[in-house]
């Protein structure tokens, strides 16, 4: 959503409809209403000053941030100010009821949406004037793990009228408000300078990969379209700007409306720690494929026997591992079989691989060949998805006569192999290697929250291209009736992708402007 | 009126309709002087329309100059400026020394409580026909050296900047028959919000002509390059194209558009808009006679007039002379850095002087009349030691000119754009009197009381008319019923009022007045105010949503910083890049320095502890007697004047065409 919108009247803007004739938007509500306040007695200066900004919506919106380090800490403290503070830690802790102000109390913090539990921790209350920030600010301090944070960041970035907060902007605002106190101020700049730097660290990290120079690709489009139509409007009839060029952005920003939904809808390293990576444990029939799940999970969540095929649809579960959070599918095992429910499991088996974020392959050590050409034949044999990551575990390790030498050596061989590490199930011999293995995979998976916060980052970024995605469905439906309106979608849109990519003033339109056109006195 | 024969255009149409709305006198003179009404971008949304028209130029002359010299209490004296008159410089404002007036090129003397220079293309001006060049200001008027050579050892910088202006065609000689005619607007829209209609009947306007360059032209120009200097484009020319040659250079193989346009009724002078060129007046003639309908066409004969410089002492707007300028020339001219001045135009380092116009790197009539009417208020402040008079980005076109030249400057002669402007939606032509008129009265008093009154009659209707059309509330099938002819779609079970429905586009107040006639007919008849009201409906969303980024912006802007402040010398974290880029652009509030490129945020919050420390120091020493005495000089640090250099962007020939300081 646009920024501030929420606030301005919730859910005014509306998510992207068929384009067709607009919707009146609901009237905002007009806090204090002019008509109420007697007319006459007011000096006329306060009445013009106001006429500009009649309707708007009163004392801005609200912003939040992890205000603690990013990474796994012991605790973390999430921080809220504005207006919306207290409903935000009304819907949180799911009571009406506010501690007292400044006052530690434990609550229980909740999804506003499903009620789960995202975790126990401390809140304070801090009612304007007396805060950080002059405004209402709540404080949420949970445990510092990656998944409670932004589970918790989550949750409040779904509240109406919050958005994620700039780098810098808490300072900002208690400095508008007169709070800025110089001795605690001590250090704040240089506290921004490391957290910019940080940001810009991250976002460089992210610009260099394919998601940025997606973003950016985006950004250029977004631009040139906008600039041809800023053209269009400030040139067209005292120079040669063509009619074509309208048709030309219309196509621009329907086809990048598209891009953008289908990338939201699809989102995938930050849908990652949002709802854990899937995990999808294949193989063979009779590996021990429950086995490891069950060990996994540390109770018996599927049944195991040793009779190949028990497994016949799918067991998921929902696990930590090293902070992140995984959804562990346990599966049928790969095999031709002619009994109809072991084949639709099997089916099924292959659909979970297909869209699998992790793949555990399990092979039994004591059955494949030692050499790694022969592990990665029998590897292969599983037709796993290329692509996908995957942890090769050679279960049933206690059965390797010897200490299984030529395997253990065949297992450091990597790559081609995937990393790959023997287990036993039964003695739980090689469970911490492979723990660590998949912890490493899963931190490459998510993004690294020592080096950054993604899931804020992450949560920020869809946040901005839902808001562009939507401001880009407007243009849609401004376009026939009004030109300047539908230019301003496409500014709005634009200011959101610039969130993430970086700003793009005034003087970059005109350069695009006078780069396409041949416009002039 | 000494260039283009014409007012307005988009962005400059909404500058005419401020400066109209501060009582300043283009618009009201335009109303009286038309010959061609026509508003452009009438299909693109109301917030981007561009009034425009072609003005006769002897009317405008003779309207203009009856406007000035029945002004009460206004002197009018005609003279070229040769020098300033200065003295010691008074404390508690930035500057080395204050004027307090000018001396005339007779050696007399005008004294002044402060000075308004626009001196347009004058400074140092340089004009260039093919290989020739002559110090000129315009074709026929001496160039201003004295001053520009005053203003360089004050330690301005300066840097140069080049227009040109075609070749003026005999209408009598043009083939018309042939030619895109493009008629003017029936009814003719008003520049002046005072106007009731213009003062011509709109069938008696004339048309202009639209004709194209051929190949034949590019042709011409590609041969004779080695016999034009001024065009010789490099790298660092400006972006758009201000002459044929640079369209056929930089876009070639194209047709170009020549805009025939009428210079008055009686005159028989043609303006060839999109004609501008510099070649030698017989290779003009050629690439005249190659466009279509102008075979034949013959150069007006030069007429040499007697120069004339523009001086403006305050409360005086920015008035040209009428100048026949007959064959294209290009004009090369002085300009200082703009990012010398306040927000109030009045120059950091000469204390009560202003500066107005092409002076300061901006092109057209419009952003000139925008900095005159600023400047002349201020001029006028300043003497009565009011506070000054300032109009934020949020308020209106002119606040985005002027502070995008105070604090940004220009590296090619500034020209307002629509895209320029943030809140669009908000600044439209339409409501530029809601904006500025109640500010120009109370705080400028610059406002005529019928203007004022008007004003406010026009704001209370428009704040009665919405809220009678937000009061009546019908449900969508009874609104469907009432307008068979709109098809309204809604999921909505709540009742939509007729604000909402005003919102569609095929709806008008005339059309809601004919189905509820018993609430609107009396709103529907007020023509102006039922037009409003439509466009106020159709924007309120947009101008709901960015209310708050408008507050936020607001919020930074009064955040000032001190004018006094050296950048380099403040004890704050700052680095030396930023130092340098604030000290260049010396931007007066946290909304201005946050618009600088390159400016973190981390610096912003350095500067804002920095500012607020300080700022507890100076209440502190201000409760003390006899204390917080400016030291002259102090404010600018030598490091800053070494390092301020700015490259403009003309011609290789001008080898002087950077920022120059020399000290005082």
């Amino acid at each position: 959503m646009v920024r501030g919108s929420a606030a301005a009247g919730a859910g005014a803007l509306g998510p992207p409809g068929p384009p067709g004739p607009p919707v009146p938007p609901p009237v905002p509500p007009v806090p204090g209403g002019r008509r109420d306040k007697g007319g006459g007695a007011e000096p006329e200066s306060s009445r013009w000053a106001r006429c500009l900004s009649s309707s708007a919506g009163v004392g801005g919106d609200t912003i939040f941030a992890l205000s603690s380090a990013p990474g796994r800490c012991g605790v973390a403290v999430i921080r809220a100010s504005g207006p919306g503070s207290r409903g935000a830690l009304q819907t949180l802790t799911g009571t009406p009821k506010l501690p007292p102000p400044r006052v530690l109390a434990l609550r229980r913090i909740r999804d506003p949406d499903t009620a789960e539990t995202l975790d126990r921790g401390l809140v304070v209350w801090f009612p304007g004037p007396r805060s950080f920030t002059g405004e209402d600010c709540a404080e949420l301090h949970v445990h510092g793990g990656p998944a409670v944070v932004s589970g918790v960041l989550r949750a409040l970035g779904r509240l109406p009228g919050l958005r994620p907060a700039d780098p810098g902007e808490f300072t900002l605002r208690a400095f508008r408000r007169g709070k800025l106190d110089l001795t605690a101020a001590e250090g704040l700049g240089d506290l921004i300078r490391a957290e910019t730097e940080a940001q810009r660290r991250q976002a460089l990290r992210q610009m260099e990969g394919e998601l940025g120079q997606l973003y950016q690709r985006w950004s250029d489009t977004l631009t040139q379209a906008l600039a041809h139509l800023e053209a269009y409007i400030d040139f067209s009839e005292d120079d040669n700007v063509e009619e074509e060029v309208l048709s030309r952005v219309d196509g621009a920003v329907r086809a990048l409306e598209r891009e953008i939904g289908a990338h939201l809808r699809d989102g995938r390293r930050g849908e990652l720690l949002r709802g854990g990576v899937r995990a999808v444990i294949a193989g063979p029939p009779n590996v021990g494929k429950s086995s490891l799940l069950n060990l996994l999970c540390q109770r018996p969540a599927a049944i195991v026997s040793p009779v190949a095929g028990t497994t016949r649809d799918v067991v998921e579960v929902a696990l930590d591992i090293g902070g992140y959070p995984l959804v562990l599918s346990d599966t049928a095992g790969l095999r031709e079989t002619t009994d109809l429910v072991e084949r639709e499991g099997v089916a099924r088996a292959r659909d979970r691989l297909c869209q699998a974020d992790l793949v555990l392959a399990v092979l039994d050590a004591s059955a494949v060949p030692p050499e790694p050409a022969g592990l990665g034949a029998a590897l292969g044999a599983l037709q796993a998805p290329p692509g996908t990551p995957c942890v090769l575990v050679l279960n049933k390790a206690d059965l390797l006569r010897g200490d299984g030498g030529p395997l253990r050596h065949g297992c450091a061989q990597r790559p081609p192999l995937p990393p790959t590490t023997l287990l036993s199930c039964k003695t739980g011999e090689g469970l911490d290697r492979l723990l660590e293995l998949l912890a490493r995979e899963l931190a490459r998976l998510c993004g690294d929250p020592l080096c950054g916060s993604p899931s804020l980052t992450q949560s920020r970024h869809s946040r901005h291209l839902g808001g562009c995605a939507a401001a880009l469905a407007r243009f849609g439906r401004e376009r026939p009736r009004d030109l300047a309106l539908a230019a301003e979608q496409l500014r709005l849109a634009r200011r959101e992708l610039g969130r993430i990519t970086g700003h793009v003033g005034a003087e970059d339109v005109l350069d695009i402007i006078f780069r396409d056109f041949c416009v002039g006195k | 009126m000494s260039c283009n024969p014409s007012f307005g255009g988009i962005g400059k149409g909404h500058l005419m309709r401020e400066v109209d709305a501060l009582d300043g006198l283009c618009g009201r003179v335009c109303d009286r002087s038309g010959v061609h009404y026509k508003v452009l971008n009438r299909c693109k949304g109301p917030a981007v329309w561009g009034l425009r028209a072609q003005i006769d130029r002897g009317l405008y002359k003779e309207n203009m100059q009856k406007e000035i010299l029945n002004t009460p209490l206004l002197t009018v004296r005609e003279a070229s400026v040769e020098d300033l008159i200065l003295t010691e410089p008074e404390s508690g404002h930035p500057g080395k020394c204050q004027v307090a007036g000018v001396v005339l090129g007779d050696g007399s003397t005008v004294h002044a409580g402060s000075i308004v220079l626009t001196t347009g293309t004058f400074l140092r001006g340089m004009i260039h026909i093919g290989l020739e060049m002559h110090p000129a200001g315009r074709l026929g008027d001496q160039p201003a050296i004295g001053l520009a050579q005053t203003l360089e050892k004050l330690g301005f910088a300066v840097g140069r900047l080049k227009t040109g202006t075609p070749p003026r065609l005999a209408k009598d000689t043009i083939d018309f028959s042939g030619l895109e005619e493009h008629g003017a607007d029936n009814p003719p829209v008003p520049f002046s919000f005072l106007s009731e209609a213009v003062w011509i009947k709109p069938e008696d306007q004339l048309p202009c002509f639209l004709t194209r360059t051929t190949l034949k032209a590019q042709q011409i120009i590609y041969d004779n390059l080695h016999l034009n200097n001024h065009v010789r484009e490099t790298t660092r020319g400006p972006r758009y194209c201000p002459s044929l040659e640079s369209k056929v250079l930089r876009f070639p193989n194209r047709q170009h558009q020549v805009w025939l346009e009428p210079e008055g009724l009686e005159s028989n002078v043609i303006y060839p808009q999109g004609m501008s060129m510099t070649l030698p007046p017989e290779l003009q003639e050629q690439v005249i006679k190659s466009v279509p309908g102008l075979e034949k066409a013959k150069m007006i004969q030069p007429v040499i007039l007697p120069h004339w410089l523009p001086l403006l002492t305050f409360k005086m707007p920015p008035v040209t002379s009428v100048l026949l300028c007959v064959i294209g020339y290009g004009v090369q001219y002085d300009f200082l850095d703009p990012r010398q001045l306040t927000a109030s135009l009045e120059s950091r380092l000469v204390q009560r002087l202003f500066l107005a116009g092409q002076i300061n790197g901006t092109t057209g009539y419009e952003e000139a009349a925008a900095q005159g009417v600023i400047a002349g208020i201020n001029a006028c402040l300043r003497v009565h030691g009011k506070p000054p008079f300032i109009v934020s980005r949020t308020e209106g076109y002119i606040g985005v000119l002027i502070n995008d030249l105070t604090t940004l400057g220009t590296s090619e002669p500034y020209r307002m754009f629509t895209s320029r402007v943030e809140f669009r939606m908000s600044l439209r032509p339409d409501n530029a009197d809601a904006r500025l008129t109640h500010r120009g009265f109370e705080e400028a008093g610059c406002v005529s009381q019928q203007r004022y009154e008007q004003a406010v009659r026009m704001r209370a209707a428009l704040d009665d008319g919405i809220a009678t059309l937000k009061s009546l509330q019908f449900s969508i099938s009874k609104w469907s019923q009432l307008l068979p002819e709109v098809s309204i779609s809604s999921s909505r079970r709540s009742p939509v009022s007729a604000f909402d429905i005003l919102q569609y586009q095929d709806v008008s107040m005339e059309v809601l007045a004919k189905a509820v006639p018993e609430c609107l007919d009396k709103l529907a008849q007020w023509r102006q105010l039922a037009e409003r009201l439509k466009i106020e409906a159709a924007y309120e969303w947009c101008v709901v949503n960015q209310q708050q980024e408008i507050e936020e912006v607001r919020r930074d802007e009064a955040l000032q910083l001190p004018e006094d402040i050296d950048y380099f010398a403040i004890d704050a974290s700052l680095s030396a890049e930023v130092r340098e880029k604030l000290d260049s652009s010396r931007p007066q509030t946290i909304g201005a320095v946050s618009r600088i490129p390159g400016i973190t945020p981390a610096a912003i919050v350095n500067l804002l502890r920095f500012v607020k420390t300080n700022h507890q120091k100076t209440e502190k020493l201000k409760a003390l007697p006899q204390s917080g005495k400016y030291l002259p000089g102090k404010m600018y640090s030598e490091k800053a004047t070494s390092q301020r250099q700015m490259s403009a962007e003309f011609s290789e020939e001008e080898t002087q065409s950077t920022f120059v300081k020399t000290p005082f």
